[in-house]
C-alpha cells in the first residue's frame, strides 16, 4: 500500500488532535473541572486512528471506555465532546453521562460502554440488523485485550461466524486491564480465540499507523463485500494510567522507556521529515490543532450544566 | 365475541405488527424452525415470516439480549423471547445496565423499541429454575415498563403497544395462563400503558392482582361473596411501572381496605411498593393496614406438598382474607 505525503499528514493531524484533546482533559480533571472518571488513550493513537480511518460515514462504530480517540475519529464534534465529558447541556448526551458512555448517532456512533463485554452482544445484533435491513455499512466493535476473557466475547464471535455477521472486533490491546497484565489472565493471544470461529485474523503494531491502516482497510473491504466478521489486533501502550489518578506503580521503567521511545506521533513526525516534509507544516497542523482545542475548550467550559427535568424519571 | 388463548392472542400479536412492518422480529431459542416457542407461542410463525425474522440462536441468552439491543439500537422493533423468565439472570447486565440506560444515556439519541418476552410463574412443579415471577426486582431500576397482562385480552392489547413503544418493556408472561380461553375482538386494538382496569366492582375491600393473580383473585372473590358476604373490588394494574395510582387510590377510597396479590415473593415485591405508596398517598382512606399476599420467601420447590404451601393458592388466599377482616367461615362482613 502507498501512502502519499497528503495522508500521511492527515494521519498525523488526526492524531495529534487525539493527544491533545486528551492532555486536555487530564489537564481539566487533574484541576477538577471534570467531575466524574476519566480513561485517557494518550500512547494508543496510532491504534485509533489507523483502525476507524477506512471505516466509512456509513460505518458504525461501537467505542470502548477508553474510546474518545474512536469517537473523535469516527466524526464527533470536540466542543461537545468536551462539553460531554464536563457535564454540559451542550453535550453529546445532553452533559448527563460524560467521558465513559457517550453516543454520537449522527456519526454512526452506538454508544461507549461501561460494562467490559457488554459491547460484544450488542455488536451482533447491530450486525444482525445490518444483515437485515441489506446496508452496505460494517460495525467495528471495540475492546482491550482484558474484556477478551468475558463470555460475551465467546458467545459474540460464535453468532458473528454463524449469522455471517460484517463486523470487525478491533482489539486495542495496550497490555494492562487496569493493573493487570493480559499474560497474567490468559495464556492464549486474543487473536488466536477470534480464529477459533473461522474468522480473517490479523495483528498489527498499533504504534504504526501505517500498519494498522493498511491492515484495517484490508479487513474493511473483505468484510464490506464477503459479509463475514473478522478480527484485528493492534499491540499498542497506554501512557498514562488506567483512569486519570492512576500512578502506575505495576508498570516496569524499562517497560515504559521502551514503549515511549515507539510513540506513535514522534514515529510518524520522524518519518515525515525523513520524507522531507518541512518541520514548519509540522508546525502548523499542530497550531490547527491548538486551536481547535482552545476553542473546544472556551465552548465547553462556556456552556451550562443541565438542569434536572421531572420527564427524565420513568 | 370470539374466544382465543392467551398463547394465541400474543401470537395474533406478534403476526400483525409484523405484517404491518418488517422491523418487527422475533428472536430466542426454538422460537423458530423446530420447536415454535418452548410453550408454542411463535406456532406458525417461522412458516409466515421465515427465517430472518423468526430467530433461532445459540443458548447464549446474554447475546440473545444484546441482539434484540444492538438490532433496535439501528431502529428495528426486536421481540426477544427468553424462553423462561428465570433465565434472565444469566442475562441480567443488559437489563441493568444497557436497555434499561440507553434512551437515558444517549441524551434521548435513542428511544428504543424492545420487547423482552418472560415466561414465568410456578405451579406445574417445575421448581427453583423454572417457575419464578420476577417483576418485583426489576421494579426499582428505572427505565425499564414492567407489563403484566392477565388474559387474552390484555396480552395481545398490552404486546401491541409494548412493540412499538420507543421504551424497552419487560413483558411477563404467565405459564398458568397460556391456554386460558377470553374475549378477543377480530379488529384492531392497544391498551396503553399506565392504566389498569377494574376487574370486577366491589365496595369491601380492594384487592390489586397481577398476572395470573387476576384469576385467583375473582376465584376468591366469589367464594368470599358466597361465603361471607364480601364485596371485593379487584383491580389488575396490567402494568407495574407505570403504576396507575390513581386508580388504586380511588378504590381505596371506596372500600378502606386494601390487599395486594402477586406470586411473586414477599420481600420487595409489587406489594410492598403498592404498599408504600398507599401509605404515602392514600393513609387517610385506610381503615386497615396494608395487607400483602405473595408466595413465601423460599425458591419454589418441585414437590406439590411443598409447592403449594409456598405460593398464594386460592385456599391460602381465602385463609389471609378471612384473618385479614376478623371473619371465620359462614361469618357474614356485615355481622
Amino acid at each position: 500500500m502507498e501512502f502519499s505525503k497528503a495522508l500521511l499528514l492527515d494521519m498525523l493531524e488526526k492524531m495529534v488532535l487525539i493527544r491533545r484533546f486528551e492532555e486536555k482533559v487530564y489537564q481539566l480533571a487533574t484541576r477538577g473541572v471534570v467531575h466524574g472518571s476519566v480513561h485517557l488513550c494518550i500512547g494508543e493513537e496510532a491504534a485509533s486512528v489507523g483502525s476507524t480511518m477506512p471505516l466509512e460515514k456509513k460505518d458504525y462504530i461501537l467505542p470502548t471506555h477508553r474510546g474518545h480517540g474512536q469517537g473523535l475519529q469516527k466524526g464527533a464534534d470536540p466542543n461537545r465532546l468536551l462539553a460531554e465529558i464536563v457535564g454540559r447541556k451542550e453535550g453529546l448526551c445532553k452533559g448527563r453521562v460524560g467521558s465513559m458512555h457517550f453516543f454520537d448517532k449522527d456519526n454512526n456512533n452506538l454508544g461507549a460502554q461501561g460494562i467490559l463485554g457488554a459491547q460484544f452482544p450488542i455488536a451482533v445484533g447491530v450486525g444482525l440488523a445490518i444483515k437485515l435491513k441489506k446496508m452496505d455499512s460494517i460495525l467495528a466493535c471495540y475492546f482491550g485485550d482484558g474484556t477478551s476473557n468475558q463470555g460475551t466475547f465467546f458467545e459474540a464471535l460464535n453468532f458473528a461466524d454463524m449469522w455471517d455477521l460484517p463486523i470487525i472486533f478491533v482489539c486495542i490491546n495496550n497490555l494492562y486491564g487496569m493493573g493487570t497484565h493480559y499474560e497474567d489472565t490468559c495464556n492464549i493471544k486474543v487473536h488466536q480465540k477470534a480464529k477459533l470461529y473461522n474468522m480473517e485474523v490479523k495483528t498489527a503494531d498499533g504504534t504504526d499507523v501505517k500498519d494498522v491502516y493498511k491492515k484495517m482497510s484490508g479487513l474493511v473491504k473483505k468484510v464490506r463485500k464477503e459479509r463475514r466478521p473478522a478480527m484485528i489486533e493492534c499491540y499498542t501502550y497506554r501512557f498514562l494510567g488506567h483512569s486519570a489518578f492512576d500512578n502506575r506503580p505495576y508498570r516496569p521503567k524499562e517497560e515504559v522507556k521502551e514503549w515511549k521511545s515507539k510513540d506513535p506521533i514522534k514515529r510518524l513526525e520522524a518519518e515525515l521529515v525523513q520524507q522531507g516534509i518541512k518541520e514548519e507544516e509540522i508546525e502548523k497542523i499542530k497550531d490547527k490543532i491548538e486551536e481547535i482545542i482552545k476553542g473546544s475548550e472556551e465552548f465547553a467550559l462556556g456552556a451550562d450544566f443541565p438542569i434536572f427535568d421531572p420527564s427524565m424519571e420513568t | 365475541m370470539r374466544e382465543i388463548t392467551y398463547g394465541e392472542a400474543l401470537r395474533e400479536a406478534m403476526a400483525e405488527e409484523m405484517r404491518k412492518d418488517e422491523d418487527v422480529i422475533l428472536i430466542g431459542e426454538d422460537v423458530g424452525k423446530g420447536y415454535r416457542g418452548c410453550f408454542g407461542v411463535s406456532t406458525g410463525l417461522f412458516e409466515e415470516f421465515g427465517p430472518e425474522r423468526i430467530i433461532d440462536t445459540p443458548i447464549s441468552e446474554n447475546t440473545i439480549l444484546g441482539s434484540g439491543i444492538g438490532a433496535s439500537l439501528m431502529g428495528m422493533k426486536p421481540i426477544v423471547e427468553i424462553m423462561f423468565a428465570d433465565f434472565i439472570g444469566v442475562c441480567f447486565d443488559g437489563i441493568l445496565n444497557q436497555v434499561s440506560k440507553i434512551n437515558f444515556m444517549s441524551g434521548d439519541q435513542f428511544n428504543l423499541n424492545l420487547v423482552i418476552r418472560l415466561p414465568g410463574g410456578s405451579g406445574g412443579g417445575t421448581g427453583p429454575h423454572h417457575s419464578q415471577c420476577l417483576e418485583g426486582i426489576f421494579q426499582s431500576i428505572p427505565g425499564l415498563n414492567i407489563v403484566l397482562p392477565s388474559n387474552a385480552y390484555e396480552a395481545k392489547g398490552l404486546l401491541k403497544t409494548s412493540i412499538s413503544l420507543g421504551k424497552p418493556v419487560l413483558f411477563f408472561e404467565h405459564k398458568k395462563l397460556y391456554k386460558l380461553k377470553s374475549g378477543v375482538p377480530e379488529q384492531e386494538y392497544a391498551i396503553p400503558m399506565g392504566k389498569g382496569r377494574i376487574v370486577q366492582e366491589g365496595d369491601d375491600l380492594t384487592i390489586v392482582a397481577v398476572s395470573y393473580m387476576v384469576e385467583v383473585a375473582k376465584k376468591v372473590s366469589e367464594q368470599l361473596k358466597k361465603e361471607n358476604g364480601v364485596n371485593i373490588e379487584v383491580i389488575d394494574p396490567r402494568t407495574v411501572v407505570p403504576l396507575d395510582t390513581e386508580l388504586i387510590g380511588n378504590s381505596v377510597e371506596k372500600t378502606s381496605k386494601l390487599v395486594i396479590l402477586e406470586e411473586g415473593p414477599l420481600r420487595g415485591g409489587i406489594g410492598a411498593e403498592v404498599a408504600a405508596i398507599a401509605s404515602e398517598k392514600f393513609f387517610d382512606f385506610l381503615d386497615y393496614p396494608v395487607k400483602r399476599i405473595a408466595s413465601k420467601n423460599t425458591p419454589i420447590p418441585m414437590t406439590p406438598s411443598l409447592e403449594k404451601e409456598v405460593i398464594p393458592t386460592p385456599e391460602r388466599v381465602v385463609e389471609e382474607i378471612r384473618d385479614f377482616l376478623g371473619l371465620k367461615k359462614g361469618l357474614l362482613i356485615k355481622d
